[in-house]
Order: structure tokens, then sequence, then C-alpha cells
């Protein structure tokens, strides 16, 4: 079953993870984080998150396993948007395939959260909506 | 051409002439003693057995100083061309760089000591007769991108046909030993300038270490670009959040946070693309791309993170081109930044999308800065606050990979940047 307002953030970055909850938080948005890739396969086998925000490079399993990894166990059932520092990384996720969305580095407060809004519903209107 | 330039590449027109001038030298002279010392002979003397016996006297001297004057000019010249060739030697044997000789058929009859070090052989009997298949097999001569180079390409090869000299950068892998990054060029000795030569030289420099720490710049200024992407977007959402929930004061400084992230991130990206041009490995992925929407999401972008200038994008045409658009992106930011920065406190800045002909042109016009008492020739412009010209020279270079064209002109008091890409489609 999946939370319809879950959004799983995966970075390996504790600031960027907090930054990112709070700004989903106060937008009415549920959070999770997890710092790696095992740890998401993990959190998304308790809960089917609205939509994986997944960075690429962490370590124990990066973001390009992890997606793999959550394609082979649930299809195309969560979404996953890569957040990305690299180039090109658009090119290389229509490469790959499975990737519903690509977030460059640096980005913007209000493409994430346009981004978010496609794949999750919020719990409550959130700071941003009033 | 000077005369001492072509004597030195071997102008066997020159040659001919001095040696012709020395025979006819030597005929004038032999004759005139001839004729002279007769002349003198049958005004002193008339009787013929004393005459007979003057002229053999006379050709035995003449003979003897020939042959005194021939030894004093072989011994002179044997002995400056042994100077030379030991003078040559010298060199070759302690030049840092790796020589070979090859004679006219084509093998190496001549390796320096540290062509034999650079090779990882134990003698130069090693390597003497060794033609360019043997080479290519003892030491798999490959271009930088790791493909093969064909023993008929090596430049020792192609200079004995082609005029010289040529170059290029490859790596060897010499048994045994650590592979070596060499420029290597060459250049024949021919006996007549077009004609094939029947010697070639060939100059092996060891760039191993030189390469080495280009792809540990590079290295360097990748991963630095792609490690200060994520505390800038700390950063700049942080700023965004406190923004959104802060008194107009610190909205204000959110503002400048982000504007000084986004010089960061430009500077960064900037310097990267400056190294990928550098060791040319600057890549392209080329997409079907609508000019419309990116010009204006730079344009309203940087609009928002110019403080001193109202940015005015005008959409007069509706192209597509073929291009990366992460570095359309790039280079519009670029000249856009560049021309807010040159322009005079307050002064608009269009950003204008048109064609011209079967091109797409973005224009972006300001007027630059006014200088106290100069002429308007020496205003500054653009580049004079770009980073060292580093946002320039990288926007020119992306541009011109595209098939495009750079180009900044002020009239009237208004400076342009035009910069023009081939169109697929224009409406």
């Amino acid at each position: 079953v999946i939370d319809s307002s879950d959004v799983l953030v995966v970075d390996d970055d504790p600031d960027l993870r907090e930054v990112v909850r709070t700004i989903l938080s106060l937008s009415g948005y549920e959070v999770r984080c997890a710092g790696n890739g095992q740890e998401a396969v993990e959190a998304v086998a308790q809960k089917l998150p609205a939509v994986v925000l997944l960075d690429m490079l962490m370590p124990v399993m990066d973001g390009w396993q992890c997606a793999r990894e959550l394609q082979a166990r649930y299809g195309r059932a969560v979404p996953i948007v890569v957040v990305t520092a690299a180039e090109h990384a658009r090119a290389r996720a229509d490469q790959i395939g499975g990737i519903d969305d690509v977030l460059s580095k640096p980005f913007e407060m209000d493409d994430l959260l346009r981004v978010v809004s496609r794949y999750a519903a919020k719990i409550e209107p959130g700071i941003r909506s009033s | 051409m000077p005369a001492r330039e072509i004597w030195l590449i071997g102008e066997p027109a020159i040659e001919r002439r001095v040696a012709l001038a020395v025979v006819i030298a030597f005929v004038i002279a032999g004759s005139a003693w001839i004729f002279l010392s007769d002349l003198l002979l049958y005004a002193v003397v008339h009787d013929r057995t004393v005459i007979a016996r003057f002229e053999t006297a006379k050709g035995c001297a003449f003979v003897g100083l020939t042959a005194w004057l021939l030894y004093a000019i072989t011994l002179r010249s044997v002995a400056q061309l042994t100077k030379a060739n030991r003078t040559i030697f010298a060199v070759l044997e302690s030049i840092g760089d790796g020589v070979l000789l090859l004679e006219s058929d084509r093998t190496i009859a001549y390796a320096n000591p540290a062509s034999i070090g650079m090779l990882g052989v134990a003698k130069l009997a090693d390597l003497q007769g060794m033609g360019a298949p043997e080479f290519s097999r003892r030491f798999h001569v490959s271009y930088l991108d790791g493909s093969l180079v064909p023993p008929d390409q090596f430049v020792s090869q192609r200079v004995f046909d082609e005029p010289g000299p040529i170059r290029y950068k490859s790596v060897l892998y010499p048994p045994g030993a650590r592979e070596v990054v060499i420029s290597c060029t060459a250049a024949g000795v021919r006996p007549e300038i077009g004609k094939t030569a029947d010697i070639v030289v060939s100059v092996m420099h060891d760039i191993t270490v030189t390469e080495h720490l280009d792809r540990l710049r590079d290295e360097l200024f990748t991963s630095t670009a792609h490690a200060i992407k994520t505390p800038v977007t700390v950063i700049k959402s942080a700023a965004q959040l406190l923004s959104a929930v802060g008194s107009s004061e610190v909205r204000r400084s959110t503002v400048m946070i982000d504007r000084q992230c986004e010089r960061v991130q430009q500077l960064v990206e900037n310097l990267l693309l400056l190294s990928r041009i550098r060791s040319g490995t600057l890549q392209l992925y080329p997409a079907d791309v609508d000019l419309v929407p990116v010009v204006k999401e730079i344009g309203s972008e940087m609009a928002g993170l110019s403080s001193r200038h109202v940015i005015d994008v005008q959409l007069d045409a509706h192209p597509r081109i073929r291009a990366d658009r992460e570095r359309i992106v790039t280079v519009l930011r670029n000249a856009i930044d560049g021309a807010t920065r040159a322009s005079r406190p307050g002064g608009p800045v269009t950003v204008r999308l048109t064609r011209f002909g079967n091109d797409a042109e973005v224009a972006i016009s300001y007027q630059p800065q006014l200088s106290n008492g100069e002429a308007d020739d020496q205003c500054p412009n653009a580049t004079d606050f770009d980073d060292m010209g580093v946002a320039r020279y990288v926007t020119t270079v992306i541009v011109e990979a595209h098939g495009g064209r750079l180009t900044e002109q002020t009239i009237d008091d208004v400076t342009t940047i035009r910069m023009r890409f081939p169109a697929e489609g224009v409406v």
C-alpha cells in the first residue's frame, strides 16, 4: 500500500536531508530520510512511499544500484526522482530507464516542490500553499 | 627565405653553385699559371732542351702545389665534418628526449640512450634494424584514447613521404615497464625538397608526468564541481526556507545569499568546462532543443538574481536547434551575467531571440558603464567583468562547438553580444 503523502529522501549529506525534510514537512508532506541506498531499500520495504528522492553518489549502496534494486522489487510502483550533482544526469537516467524525473543540484525550492507534487499528495496545506 | 636557412634545409642548387665556383677558380688560376709562366719562360730562355726541363719542373711544381692544396682543403673539411659529427653525436647522446634515426629502408639505424631507457631495452642493438610493424608489436603504440596507431601511421613512417615535421601524442607500453606517454615528432632529411627522405629523425618527448598532472587537475575540477553542488544546494535551500518564513530584512539577506551561491556555482561550472576544453574531453550530448523555453527560463532566472537591472526578454522567433541543452544554458547564463555586470547601474539588459538567415540568434544588449574622461573605446565590456575571461572563453568554445558564432559589437553606446546557432526550424 502506497502512502500518497510519504516522501523518502535519500542522501548521504545530513544537512541536505534536513533542509529538504524541513521544506517538505512545512509544505505539508510526510517525510522519511535515509543515508544511503541500502537504508532506502529497507525504508521502502517497511512502507511504500509516494516518491523517492534519490541521490546518486552515496556510500554502501549508490543511487543507481538502489534504483535498480527498487525497480526489481516493486517495478514502477515507486516513482524515483534522481537528485544529483552529476552532469547530463537526465541522459544517463534515460539510458538506464525506470527513472521518473531528474532534479539537478543545486535546485530551487520551487523546483523541488513542483517535482514532489507530481507524485505525492499533501496531508495538510503547509506554508507554501497558505 | 634567408640563404642560411636554405643552406640548413639542404638546397642542392646552392651546393652545386659552390662546387662550380671552386672548380672555375681552380681552372682560371691553373690556366693563368700555365700561360703566364710559359710566357715568362719563353722570354727568358731560348734553348729548347732547357725549356723542356723547366716545363717538366713547372708541371711537377704545379702537381705538388695542387696536391698540397687538395690535402689542406680535404684535411680541413674532414676535420670539420668529424667535429660536426662528434657534436651531433654528443647532442644525441646527452639529450633528455628519445631520438631515433631511421634509414631509407625505414628501419631504426640509431637510438640515443634516452630512447633506449624510454623503450626499456637493454642496448642499441635491440632496436637497430627494427621496422614499424615490429615496433608496434613490441611497444603497443596507442593513441591517448587507447586505440592502436597503425604502423604506417607512425610519424616516423609518414614523414618519409609527407612534408614534416609531423607531431602527435601517443602511449607506449614497453614490456615489463610502466606506460610512457610521449609527444612524438619526426622530420625527414631529403636529397631535395619534395623528394622521399633518405633519413628520418624522430624525437620522443616523455610527457607522462605532465599528462598525469593534467588528468589529476581534471579530476580535481570534476570532483570539486561535483562536491560543491551539495553545499550550495543546502545553503540555497536553507536561505529560501528562511526567506519563506522570515521578515523582509531576512528576505533581503537571503536574496544576497542566493545570488552569491549562483556566482560560486557558475564559476565552478566554468572552471570545470575550461579544464575539459583544455584536456580535449569536453563532450556534448546534442538533442532537439526548443530555444524559447530555455531563453525564457534563463532570462527569468538571471532577472531574479540581478538587483540592479531589468532584464527584458523578447522572443521574436521560435527556433529549434540541435544542441546540448545543459551547455546552452551555461552559455546563456554566462552571456547575460557578463552583460549585467558590464552594464551601467540600472541600465536595461535586453535578451532577444530572433532569426538571422538560417540561424537562430540570441542577442544580449546593454549600455556599457561610462568611465570618467576616457574614450568610449576604453569603456569596460562584458569580458572585463567575467572571471579573468574564463566565462567568455568557455562560452565562445561551446558556441563554436555547436557550429555557431559569438560576436560582440558596440554601436551608439549599446553593446550587443550575439550568439548564432544553426537552426533546425525557425518559425
